[in-house]
């Protein structure tokens, strides 16, 4: 009787332990990316910056119906924007203003803007429509950067000259 | 009016009176629709007098904080309220402040308000931006005192710094209407590109030698980037790219304007951006035109 409960209290007290490590696991979110939020985040607006000019470039080149792919990933960019400015994540080399975490809101508003923006512009690209696709990239680098970039970073000091793209 | 009725001699003066003003209100034109669009047009080539305007609040009703070595102000309420505002100002009053710096009352304006700069605005688009700023809503609010911390700063100091050290441009007779000269016009005047973009001297006066080769020290802490045409630490970008930059906020490399510079681009009722092309591409064309200077901003 005796042996039984202890085997039952071992088998209970290994479930549990289980369950605990088995949540501990659970609650552990996979980083992607270095783990450095200021690198990371820097390194995710280089490429949205990329494939922006890459939209500039094939609407000036007469290929506006091109843009679905930038787009898209502009819309899913936007997505992990808020999740690249932690807390507490502002270093010498970060051009993020103090102003984003004290209007969190805002800025997440935001980052929402540039997804639904893009997410917009991706759809006009679907649907073929050129005109459509070259009236929204008129305005959008003010309309869904700019209005992250204007209240919440410190402009670059230096205007960088076109890279070359691949 | 039962006063009035009373006297005889009384209501004959209120009668003179109102005759008397009568071709006073007959001369006094509303200004026509054109001349409304010039002076939005020339508002939008200042970057919308942004200063004026607390970002997302109501435009031109001031209380925007500049912090200086003298100590802080507040920008004004310039929307045509009786009360707080410019309402009350005569064209020609409205035209000295923007112009020469003085309140209708003699005072000076502290010159965070680019009046040294301003200076050099052709009559024609002052009178049409002085007709705009009357056009736009009145908001009732109260200016902010400054608060100056240098001692005899506005009686002594301020006049002696203006004879001594600001720059003054001078107003074309006509304005210039294509080319370079009308970039140099939009770079110069109008824009006051210069009061952000040419570093100052210790005096803190622009240091117009080393014109809009950038300034370490800019506006709310900002480092204003060098767009002389020089080389190595300058504006390497084509006239198209600096006319689309201007038009868009779209820089050549992908980045998008922000800070003070997204600002005057977005504007506010109007910016740089609702400047024509030829316009962009004038003042483009000056830029390229103008003495290349080693200035080397930021890290």
């Amino acid at each position: 009787m005796t042996l039984r409960l202890a085997r039952t209290g071992v088998i209970l007290g290994s479930l549990v332990a289980l369950a605990v490590v088995g949540c501990a696991t659970g609650t552990k979110t996979t980083t992607i990316g270095t783990g450095d939020p200021v690198a990371d985040r820097q390194r995710l607006m280089k490429n949205v910056g990329a494939n922006w000019a890459d939209i500039q470039a094939k609407v000036k080149a007469g290929a506006p119906d091109t843009v679905a792919v930038n787009a898209e990933a502009l819309s899913l960019h936007a997505q992990r924007i808020p999740s690249l400015f932690p807390e507490g994540s502002l270093t010498d080399k970060s051009k993020a203003k103090p102003d984003i975490w004290q209007k969190w809101a805002e800025f997440q508003a935001a980052a929402k803007n540039l997804e639904n923006r893009a997410g917009t512009l991706r759809d006009q690209a679907v649907a073929k429509d050129g005109a459509a696709v070259t009236t929204t990239v008129q305005t959008f680098g003010r309309d869904a950067c700019g209005t992250c970039h204007t209240p919440f970073r410190v402009p670059p000091p230096q205007q960088q000259p076109a890279q070359p793209r691949s | 009016m039962g006063v009035l009725v009373r006297s005889p001699w009384r209501l004959a003066l209120a009668l003179l009176i109102s005759l008397a003003s009568l071709p006073a209100l007959a001369f006094a034109q509303a200004p026509s629709a054109a001349e409304l669009a010039r002076g939005k047009y020339v508002f939008g080539a200042t970057g919308g007098c942004g200063c004026h305007t607390v970002p997302k609040g109501p435009a031109n009703a001031g209380g925007r904080r500049y912090d200086g070595p003298f100590g802080t102000v507040y920008s004004s309420n310039i929307t045509p309220d009786k009360e707080t505002g410019i309402g009350g100002w005569t064209d020609e009053q409205i035209s000295t402040a923007t112009r020469l710096g003085r309140r209708p009352n003699g005072e000076r304006l502290i010159p965070v308000h680019p009046y040294t700069t301003f200076n050099g605005m052709a009559a024609d688009d002052l009178k049409a931006l002085v007709a705009f700023l009357r056009s736009v809503p009145p908001v009732k609010r109260a200016n902010q005192p400054k608060k100056i911390s240098v001692p005899m700063f506005e009686s002594v100091f301020l006049p002696a710094w203006l004879a001594a050290f600001a720059p003054r441009e001078t107003a074309p007779t006509a304005v210039p209407t294509s080319g370079v000269a009308r970039g140099e016009y939009l770079v110069r005047a109008v824009g006051h590109c210069g009061e952000c973009h040419t570093p100052r001297t210790m005096t803190m006066a622009t240091d117009n030698t080393r014109f809009l080769a950038g300034n370490p020290k800019g506006p709310e802490d900002s480092e204003v980037p060098n767009i002389t045409p020089d080389k190595t630490t300058g504006l390497q970008w084509s006239e198209e790219e600096i006319a689309d930059y201007l038009g868009t906020g779209n820089k050549p490399d992908g980045d998008v304007a922000g800070g003070l510079m997204g600002e005057v681009i977005e504007g506010t009722l109007a910016g740089y951006k609702d400047l024509s092309k030829a316009d962009r591409l004038a003042i483009a064309q000056y830029l390229k035109t103008i003495p290349p200077i080693k200035n080397k901003i930021g890290k």
